[in-house]
């Protein structure tokens, strides 16, 4: 068990950096703006994205699976850390990146050192769900904001009632937007682990138990609620206060689409529910939140008549959907050959 | 049988009553002026003058407290914070209207200034188009809290009540200083005029700030 703790060190670190980064995609904008305290923000994300990870966590981490289904415990270590790396060097070359494009890098990276297929057509999925992500969040947003000028033109909202509802509206969105992205993100933290996964069932009061694998996302989530709790106040103020110079309202809106989009890409039962009505299915698979925030962000600027398409913007996250997971499929690479070569681990059954 | 009435909105309420009230006080200062001006004008009233003149002064004191009620609630509970300047600036601002009426009510009540007969009908004019001025600006504020729509009516209202009472003023001048009143008077009434006309210029820089204000509100 010490063992299977410490390869999934990896698994939490990222985890950790997810909380960091993309809570503040969630409530930076309300914490910015100065409707919601930190501490209530953080609160709120932190139990909200352990409930989506534990409820609703399986769908995307599935598809990952699908993708390539790591097997032993030094391999799934391996494929977090790479991530991991990716994403630090990515940063640091200032390219817009995402935890998912570099976790799907790495998993078709140990794929290729373990001689075992890739199957292409998920491959095309999953990229295709990149672009539509940033693209679907815009139009959510575009919809909501035409819907919240129509209700507020109709309903005569005093500006001081606006301010509450703005408020509880925060509140309700950042929830929902944790909660999807506690089911959307914590296949990057932990999915890889699943198929290796040591852990015991949890047995809980009043008869529910949690299943080895949702123990595993519980732990992933918690990590991700201490990123939240640790590192993520700086990125709020950044988000809130630097890049979103926009209303509470526009800020709500933000946030809706991006946990609509987030949770659309998340939700097994809206995938069964689909598939019941004979619907066109959208593919689960973990995506970007923060490209959601940019495309919902963009979107409204548009409307606005403020921005024009920023086309330097937009060649960073193109730059991102082709660097990261060639990066990290090659760092994974040559990562599990030092490591089954050096260090004699198993890095594949 | 108890009900139990759950508010959602305990403290904007009482904010909103409070940002009505000094509204109020605005709307009510500039009625009271153009009474007080018809009063002023009218022989043998100097009492009448003289208790106008306090309402008036106790309209500007009321305005006072409200405006600190306002803005240290605002403050205290943190109400929108992303508006907070704007709307002290815009509170303040509307305070000023207050206190140039009182000003210039005061004024007149101290200096009893002496206006020739036939400038009554022009100086009754003046004070009639400064108070619509002032009433337009009050209401297109409470707009800015209430109905953003029609805020665009109300400033476009007050920048026309604000042309006509240049012209008035203008005509005014060109009366007093075409006149045989003594060079001292002449000087007296026309400082009074320009007085009465910058309440009108007041309530039109506050119209300005109003109008961005309610940009930056959209959203």
């Amino acid at each position: 068990m010490g063992a299977f703790i410490f390869f999934l060190s990896s698994g939490l670190f990222l985890g950790w950096s997810l909380g960091a980064n993309d809570g503040a995609n969630i409530f930076g904008t309300a914490v910015g703006t100065r409707m919601l305290r930190f501490r209530t923000a953080a609160i709120i994300a932190s139990i909200f994205i352990v409930l989506g990870a534990v409820l609703a966590g399986s769908g995307a981490t599935d598809t990952l699976n699908e993708l390539g289904n790591i097997n032993t415990l030094p391999g799934a270590f391996m494929a977090e850390l790479a991530a991991a790396i990716t994403i630090y060097l990515m940063v640091r070359s200032r390219i817009l990146t995402s935890t998912s494009q570099a976790i799907v890098g790495a998993i078709i990276g140990w794929n290729i050192y373990s001689a075992k297929p890739t199957d292409l057509s998920l491959v095309s999925t999953i990229a295709s769900t990149w672009i539509i992500c940033p693209i679907l969040s815009g139009i959510f947003a575009i919809i909501i904001y035409y819907l919240t000028k129509m209700f507020l033109k109709l309903h005569c909202v005093s500006l001081l009632k606006q301010d509450t509802y703005t408020r509880i509206g925060l509140i309700i969105a950042g929830a929902f937007g944790a909660y999807a992205l506690g089911a959307n993100n914590i296949a990057n933290v932990m999915g890889v682990f699943v198929g290796a996964n040591m852990l015991h069932s949890l047995p809980l009061p009043y008869g529910f138990s949690l299943s080895p694998e949702q123990v595993l996302f519980m732990l992933g989530a918690i990590a991700v609620a201490i990123g939240i709790f640790t590192y993520s106040h700086k990125t709020m103020d950044i988000v809130g206060r630097n890049i979103m110079q926009m209303s509470p309202i526009a800020a709500w809106i933000i946030v809706i689409s991006q946990s609509l989009v987030l949770f659309l890409f998340a939700s097994p039962n809206l995938h069964s529910f689909l598939i019941a009505h004979n619907l066109p299915t959208i593919p689960l698979v973990p995506v970007s939140s923060s490209q959601a925030v940019i495309g919902a962000v963009m979107s409204i600027g548009l409307i606005k008549g403020r921005s024009s398409i920023n086309w330097h913007l937009i060649r960073k996250i193109i730059t991102g959907w082709i660097a990261t997971p060639i990066i990290s499929a090659l760092i994974c690479y040559i990562s599990l050959f030092v490591l089954a070569n050096v260090f004699n681990l198993q890095v594949y059954n | 049988m108890f009900k139990i009435k759950i508010s959602l909105f305990p403290k904007t309420k009482s904010l909103e009553n409070k940002i009505d009230s000094f509204h109020d006080k605005v709307i009510d200062s500039a009625i009271l002026f153009r009474k007080a001006i018809e009063v002023f004008l009218t022989p043998n009233s100097k009492d009448e003058y003289r208790s106008v003149n306090k309402q008036i002064k106790q309209i500007e004191h009321d305005a006072d407290g409200l405006r600190r009620e306002i803005e240290n609630q605002l403050y205290a509970q943190n109400l929108l914070p992303n508006l907070q300047a704007d709307v002290l600036e815009l509170i303040e601002s509307i305070d000023k209207i207050n206190n140039q009426i009182n000003d210039v009510a005061y004024k007149i009540y101290v200096e009893q200034p002496e206006i020739p007969n036939n400038l009554h009908s022009l100086v009754k004019n003046l004070c009639k188009q400064v108070a619509e001025c002032c009433e337009n600006m009050g209401i297109a504020s409470r707009a800015f809290f209430k109905d953003l729509s029609i805020v665009r009516d109300y400033t476009h209202k007050v920048y026309l009540m604000e042309q006509e009472s240049d012209l008035t003023r203008n005509e005014i001048k060109k009366s007093i200083f075409s006149s045989n009143l003594p060079l001292a008077n002449k000087i007296q009434l026309d400082l009074l005029i320009t007085e009465i006309d910058q309440i009108a210029d007041i309530a039109e820089d506050c119209a300005d700030k109003l109008l961005i204000f309610a940009i930056k509100r959209d959203i």
